[in-house]
Parts: C-alpha cells; structure tokens; sequence
C-alpha cells in the first residue's frame, strides 16, 4: 500500500456515489426503517493529488444527510441538478430527493416516481444522465425499463421487451444509447430513438450451476467513441468478461478470477474500469477482499488470472471473530487519483486505499 | 463554543430558581476581553456571587477554565467552585502556565495575577466520582467519567426532581491511557452535549498512529530529530505509551526525551490518580507503571546539541514560546529534522504559522528564522462523533438535548436523528441565546389512608394499568402537601361546613287545591320513579330522597300552582333531574 485509511460509518452501505464537489454518497441498506443517506465530504487528503501522511484534517465530514423509510439499494445523482435518485425494496418505485447543502444539512425527499408493480418484482437498477433533460433510466426487469424525465416525470421512453429476466446494471453509454445487463448475464444494447428495437450482445459462457453476473462500462472517458470501450461482466463464479460492443459475434477476453467458492452469493458483486488506468479493473463482493487486475494481458482463453494487488484490509478490520467474516459490499476508484480506491463492508468499514503497482509497471 | 474553535465555553442553567455556571472557558483566538465570556449576562453590575448558587468546572482544558481566575477575583465571586480532584490539582498549574506567558512574554497587563489563581483555588470544592453533593438544601450534583483527559467529569445537577446533565468535552471510547465516559439511566430533564465532532466520521485511530509512528520513524532512521511540542498533560501522556510500545516492539535505541519541569509534576499526577486511568493502566500498574518509561528519559537543554537521531517531547504546545520554541530554533534549519503538531495551534503562535504553510519567521531582534524541517500535524483530540453521542442519549435517557454548537444550520440533520430515534426535543442554541426547556416536576403529595380506602371502594376495581380519579381536598401547610377527606380536612382546620341548598319554581296549571295538586304529583312520581324513595309526608309535601317538594298556590294566578322543589348541593343531579321532569308537566288523568 502507499496509504491505507479505515473509517467506520454508523451503519453499513452498499454504495459509493461520487458527486459534484468531490463529495462522496453512502447510504444505508438495513431492513428497519431509518436508514440514512450520507453525503459526505472526503478529508483533503484525498482531494489533493500528492498524498501527506498526516494533514490537518484526515476525516469525513457528514455534508448533509436524508433519512429513508426503504433500505437504500441503489442510489444516482441527477446531474446538473440538486436532485438524486434512490431505490429499493420492496418494490421498483423510485424515490427523489432534494440536496441544498448551502441552506440546511437535510437531504429532503420529494415525491416519488412510481412504477407499475406486478408481483415478484424487485427493486429498480438506475442509471442518470441530463443531455437533453435531467433523465433517469431505470426497472426492476428486461420488460420494465423506461425513462423518465426527472422533473417532470414524464415517460419519454420504453424499452421494447427482450424477455421477462432480471437485470443486474443498466446505464447510459451516451446520451441516446442504453446497456442493460441481466443476471443471466445477457447483454442489451438499446438505442433511445428507437424504442422498438433492442440488439442482442454476446451472451455469457453457460455454466453447470446457474450464476449471476454483472457489469462493468467505463465512465467519462472522454473523446472516445462510448461503445468503443469493452464492457465487462462479472460472474458469481469469478468468471470475467470483456466485450468490445463494436463486435458483439465474440468476447475479446475471458479469464477467471480466484475465488472462494461456493461464493456468497451475487447480492454485493462489483465490477469496475479505473478511469484513470488503462485496462485495469476491479472485482468484490466476494469476500472480504477487493481483486485489482490488469486486463491488458488477458486473452479468451479463459484462464486464471493473477491480481496485480489484492485489499484485504476489510477481512481483517474490526471486532475479531464476532459472527460472520465482513463481506465487501461495494468499491468505486477515484476519479481523479489513478491508484485510490474507496470500498465499504457489511461491518459498517469505509476504507480508502491507494496502492503501490508491483514492477513499476502503469 | 464555536464549533471546531478553541472556544470558551460558558453556559448559564437555571433550574428550579437556581442558578449554575457551567464552565468559564477562555478563547485563546482573541487578546482583548473577547477572550473571556461576557459576565454581563448575568449583571450588569458588581459581583456575581449573590446571581449564582454554584459553578461547577467540567476539566482543565484552558477553553474550560481559563477564565476561572478573572471571573472569581476580577469580576468576583466568592460562592463555590466544583471540580474533581485532578481537575483541582492541575488546574492552577496550567493557569499560572499560561498567565507567564502572557503576561511575562507578551506584556499583557489587564490579565490574573498568581496571587488571583491562588486566591481563586482556595474557593474551590474538590468532588469525587458518583459522589453526591449538597450545594444547599435543594441543589445537588454529581460528577461521571467523561474520559476525554485526566480528571474529566459529566456532571448532573439536580434540584428536586428536576434535573441537567451537562457533559463537558467527553469520549465514548476508551483510549491508551483513559477509559471511556460513562453515565447511568438518570434520566435528566436536559442533557447538554457538547458537539465538537458531530459531524465528522473520524480515521480510525490505528490509522492514525501508524502514520505518526511511521513519520518518527523514517526521520529517526535517517538520523533526523523529531520534535513534538504538547501541552503538558493530556495527550503527551497518549504518545507516550504509543511511542514506548512502538520502540520497545521495534527494539529502537534513539533517545526519547520528555523535557522536564511541568511535564515530570504532569506524570507525578497520573501517578496520583491512576484510579482515573483506563482499566489496563490500573490492572498493569502493579507490574509495571505505564507512566514509569523505559525508553523516555528526562531532557536536558544540553541534549538538543546532541548529534544524532532523537525524539523530544517539550511544552508549551503551540511553540509559542519556552523550550519546545528554543529547541525548534535549534531543529527548524535542518531538513532532516521534523516537528509534529499534534494538537490545534492558536493563531499567532509560531506553530499556527508553520502549519499555515509559512516558512520564514521573524523572531525577537528582527532575526529571520528559515524552516527547512519537515513539519506535520496530527490530531489526537479525543472527542465524541455522532455515535458516540448516540450512545450517551441511549446510556442517559435525558427528556431532551441541547447541543452545544456554532453553525446551527448544519446540525439540522444530526437535531432530526436524535429527535426520530429518540423521540424528544433537540435544542441547538447559538452563543449568547437562551433557550427554555419546560419541565413537568412532580410534585409528592401524601394521600391519607381514610380516603384512599373509601376512595377505591366507590366505582370500578382498581386496574394496576389505568389512573384511578379520586376527589379530595388538598391541604397544603408548611411544605407538606396531604390529600384527604373534606370532614377531616374541616376539622383539621377547625372549619364548619356549609350547607347550599336549592330551591326551584315549577309552574304547574293545576285549579285545584295545593294538597289535591301536591297528591298528584307524589302519585305521579312514585309512578316514575321505581328506584327511588318517594314519599308522601301528613304536611303535604313529597320527598324524593333527600329532595324536599312542596305545592303551592301562586301568588295572582288561582288556576297556577307552584311547586318549589328544593335540594341540598350534594344532590344537584337529582334535583335538577326532578326539576326537568316536572316542567314537563303531570299527565291529565289523575285522581
């Protein structure tokens, strides 16, 4: 490691939002009500480009914050707006809400956008993005994604169904240019002027026992074609791969990552591109570890691939031994820093790690 | 206090027509009378002994007692002064510390004198832990751990049944050398919290450690000094034993040096009251002192020549002035060497400055002081977070909170979290605002046994789950308060009682005679009214229980009878009933 911070938040999250002003968004995911939305402001240590060891100020601060009667599963911020976006059980409703950090501390809810609600629904993926109006793409399943427009909460677009499957991710890759992903491991590509239409990608490798997978895209990476960059997807099994949506026929990687199994499941599994890397990505939800890899070396073969760094800091953080081991719950990579990255537990842990590349490679 | 600042703190309670200082705090930000808290508050003239019953000091933290000696001996107030005992004992030391450097260095002239500080000790009364003390006949208080620094207290006030809780600066977890506050279910009406670190999620301290002792290390490895300005007590005494055991794991041979003076008394004093340490320094201390260090030796001056790698330890600890400022005057020009700050530096001291980023400082003689040394600050303060005030609430149960705090605006969410999951009112005054929290006080009343046996024999059985109405008469003599029954409360009192007595007119067209009149109304009465006695009596009149009913002719009208129903106060209902019916008149066919 170059630097390691731990931090303990009241309750645990499973997200990690970065938002304007280099502010940090976690919220928590408990069953009971009064589940808080935190917004936080990262110690300077991580707003400066060098790192100091000790500085003046080493904390989060709690910006603003909101209080949820759901648990909080997923959560965007709307941007160029002071408004954010929330979801989660029991059902694929949305809920908004109202950031003004300048007058009060208090995240205020707004009305929520609701959504037709067959049985066995669970809760909504989202995705934002304001080109021509603050949207949000979201749905609970394949046949349930739409578009609603923010602020007005009109429906400016529906998916054409492709199935009745469950999906795991969805975003925006541009402005007119939907992925959606289901935890089958199905890929979609969905363009938003054509709502009738919805193109097939690679499907995943099939498995003996069923899997569920994930993904990955590239955010912000700026001037180059969106669909350019490989998707990755991650499996319950550790399989990982990577397709250039350009040629869609084939997988342009394969590989296969170590680790445990039987797995614990596909509730927390995280797969993310460093913004600032090239070709590394990073896996959890595992365990208590999150898996750094570097990509460029990979081929189709399917393969096990070795990790260029593993953070283990959460397997061994907190009150030793008490119940079950802590299980990563999310990561996200700095946006600016090309080597720190953020990842919470289900112990409540936050850390902040920036690590040192073996072999003076990147 | 404001906020993160160095504030002073100073707040007013009055509770049950009885007035308390909390606290009397200087802020080391200003050099004029904004230093001090405004007394005028309380009067606008002459001494405040006679405004306030007590004053009660939470720790020896200058932003809590600071200004004890200007209010008690410039100000003046000759009542008590509350404090523990370590509180008492170190107290003066860090005032007199801090009056030399005043006004010996800066030249300050309307400041305490030693004398003062003196004069101001001898009104104070040392308490100890979960003792309870009578102030007068009705105020009480008690002091709770508040870890935090040695001596530190949470103190309850208690007047009757009214009470404040008020915390000082307080930790809810426990660190190398202190254990962690704690308070039981009192249940205070008011629970003041101070809020320094509310909103902050802090780095865990092993981080934070780790990166010191890194620090110390790398420089001591290439041969550097480390120089560590503290105040002598408090945190000092935190690095010490980190330093100790870090060197002793690590078997490293550099010379650490505490420098002496205040800083041997400092441990002299943890000695003292090792019952106020954590529990591993007490349960430890039979083996091995923890304050009896190995590998931290005593300072000479003539060692900062010493060549080689060394760490000190010196006072004051803002460098802005003694030896911890000779030693960084030696230090400051070598880039191997490196300063640590491990506390909040006041603005205007050397140790602001260097930690503002400047590096070249005009010293006395106009000479220019070049810092090539590294310098690093670390924050050790050990304060409360937003769990740990949680906890507090949780440990208390006060009926509501009062947060001390600058920023209002920003502590909305916190005031929300406490006020949902606890359901009781948060109150977040800014200095210099007063804020009124109603109580309900309760107030004993003796019930005598008479009474309560008759009362609980009228109406339903008693239900231990649901409040029984009674009727008394409550007599209230010479602080006493007594329920009984309105006979013996007359005859205590030597009163007779009165008898009220009603009487009502019925018109009735009736042409007959008063007792023809008088028989058709018992007829018609006894007719109705099964359940009760009615009789008729030789004189013509009706009874009805109690109530007395007479026929009589009217006056002008010969075909109008009047009847006068008349009744005693205790039979309204049935009088007034009687009288109803009446008025509705008798029914045709009688005889």
């Amino acid at each position: 490691y170059r630097d390691l911070h731990t931090f303990e938040l009241q309750a645990p999250t499973r997200l990690i939002e970065w938002a304007r002003g280099s502010r940090v968004c976690v919220a928590g995911y408990g069953q009971s009500d009064g589940n808080e939305i935190l917004q936080l402001i990262p110690p300077p240590t991580l707003l400066t480009k060098e790192t100091q060891g000790l500085c003046p100020e080493r904390d989060f601060k709690v910006e603003c914050g909101g209080f949820s009667e759901r648990p909080v599963y997923s959560l965007k911020y709307v941007p160029d707006t002071s408004l954010l976006v929330t979801s989660g059980p029991p059902d694929s409703s949305l809920q908004v809400w109202q950031v003004s950090a300048e007058d009060s501390d208090v995240i205020k809810s707004v009305s929520p956008i609701a959504t037709e609600n067959d049985t066995g629904q669970s809760w909504a993926k989202i995705a934002t993005i304001s080109a021509r109006a603050p949207w949000v793409l979201h749905g609970s399943r394949l046949d349930r994604v739409q578009i609603t427009e923010v602020e007005s909460r009109k429906n400016v677009y529906t998916a054409a169904s492709g199935g009745s499957e469950e999906l795991s991710g969805l975003a925006f890759l541009d402005c007119n240019t939907l992925l959606l992903c289901c935890a089958s491991g199905r890929l979609c590509l969905a363009d938003v002027r054509q709502p009738q239409s919805l193109v097939e990608g690679v499907s995943v490798p099939s498995a003996p026992c069923s899997e569920q997978w994930c993904m990955g895209t590239r955010h912000g990476a700026q001037g180059l074609e969106p669909s350019s960059q490989p998707v990755a997807r991650l499996s319950s099994r550790g399989l990982l791969t990577l397709t250039d949506l350009r040629k869609t026929s084939e997988f342009l990687a394969l590989a296969k990552a170590r680790v445990p199994s039987p797995g614990s499941g596909a509730e927390f599994l995280c797969v993310s591109w460093a913004p600032a890397l090239e070709g590394c990505l990073a896996i959890s939800g595992f365990d208590g570890t999150v898996h750094v890899y570097d990509t460029q070396s990979w081929d189709s073969s399917g393969r096990e691939a070795e990790p260029i760094f593993v953070h283990k800091g959460h397997a061994f953080g907190g009150a030793g031994g008490s119940g079950d081991p802590p299980l990563v719950t999310v990561h996200t990579w700095h946006l600016q820093k090309p080597r720190t990255l953020l990842s919470a537990a289900s112990d409540g842990s936050l850390h902040v790690w920036d690590w040192v590349q073996p072999c003076g490679k990147c | 206090g404001a906020g993160q600042d160095v504030g002073r703190s100073c707040i007013l309670v009055s509770i049950a027509g009885k007035n308390v200082m909390l606290d009397c705090g200087m802020h080391m930000g200003y050099n004029d009378d904004r230093r001090f808290p405004d007394f005028s508050y309380i009067t606008q003239n002459g001494r405040l002994t006679d405004f306030l019953d007590c004053v009660i000091i939470s720790h020896f933290h200058l932003d809590h007692c600071g200004a004890l000696p200007y209010f008690s001996e410039m100000v003046g107030y000759d009542g008590p002064i509350y404090m523990t005992h370590p509180t008492k004992a170190i107290c003066p030391i860090l005032l007199e510390d801090y009056r030399k450097i005043t006004v010996d260095k800066k030249g300050e002239t309307n400041f305490f004198t030693s004398q003062m500080i003196k004069d101001c000790m001898k009104k104070v009364v040392a308490v100890h832990l979960h003792q309870t003390v009578q102030v007068d006949e009705e105020l009480e208080i008690k002091a709770y751990y508040a870890g935090h620094v040695l001596g530190a207290a949470m103190f309850q006030i208690k007047v009757g049944c009214e009470s404040v809780v008020y915390t000082g600066d307080y930790n809810m977890t426990p660190d190398r050398h202190l254990g962690a506050a704690w308070i039981d279910k009192c249940r205070p009406d008011l629970l003041i919290s101070e809020s320094t670190y509310a909103t902050t999620i802090r780095d865990s301290k092993r981080c934070r450690e780790r990166d010191f002792l890194k620090k110390v290390h790398e420089t001591v490895e290439r041969g550097g000094k480390v120089l560590i300005p503290v105040f002598a007590l408090g945190r000092a005494q935190e690095l010490c034993i980190l330093l100790e055991t870090f060197w002793e794991r690590m078997n490293l041979k550099a010379p650490i040096y505490f420098s002496t003076g205040l800083t041997e008394k400092a441990n002299h004093y943890y000695k003292l009251f090792i019952t106020w340490t954590n529990q591993k320094i007490r349960k430890t201390f039979v083996q091995r002192n923890m304050f009896e260090f190995k590998h931290i030796k005593a300072f000479d001056r003539a060692f900062a020549d010493n060549p080689g790698p060394m760490v000190v330890f010196a006072t004051p600890g803002m460098l802005h002035a003694g030896q911890s400022l000779q030693i960084f005057r030696k230090w400051a020009g070598n880039e191997k060497n490196m300063v640590i700050m491990p506390g909040y530096c006041v603005q205007g001291t050397v140790g602001h400055k260097i930690l503002s980023g400047q590096r070249k400082l005009e010293m006395e003689g106009r000479q220019i002081l070049e810092v090539k040394m590294q310098v690093e600050y670390m924050s050790f303060s050990a304060h409360a977070d937003a769990k740990g005030i949680m906890q507090l609430i949780r440990q208390a149960e006060p009926r509501s909170v009062l947060l001390v705090h600058g920023e209002a605006k920003k502590m909305e969410f916190l005031k929300q979290k406490i006020e949902q999951e606890f359901h009781v009112s948060c109150y977040m005054p800014a200095n210099g605002e007063t804020t009124t929290v109603l109580t309900n006080p309760c107030i004993p009343v003796d019930i005598s046994l008479g009474l309560l046996k008759r009362e609980t024999a009228i109406g339903p059985l008693p239900d231990a789950k649901k409040p029984k109405l009674m009727h008394g008469t409550l007599l209230m003599k010479d602080n006493s308060f007594r329920l009984v029954s309105p006979e013996q409360a007359l005859k205590e009192l030597g009163l007779a009682e009165h008898q009220l007595r009603f009487t009502c007119r019925v018109h009735i067209q009736d042409p007959r005679k008063e007792h023809e009149t008088g028989l058709r109304v018992y007829n018609h009465l006894k007719g109705i009214l099964k359940d009760y006695s009615v009789q008729h009596l030789p004189d013509g009149s009706i009874t009805v229980e109690s109530i007395l009913i007479q026929a009589t002719a009217h006056s002008e009208d010969q075909g109008t009878k009047v009847l006068l129903v008349s009744w005693t106060y205790q039979d309204e209902e049935l009088g007034s009933y009687l009288t109803s019916l009446l008025k509705k008149g008798l029914p045709q066919s009688t005889p």
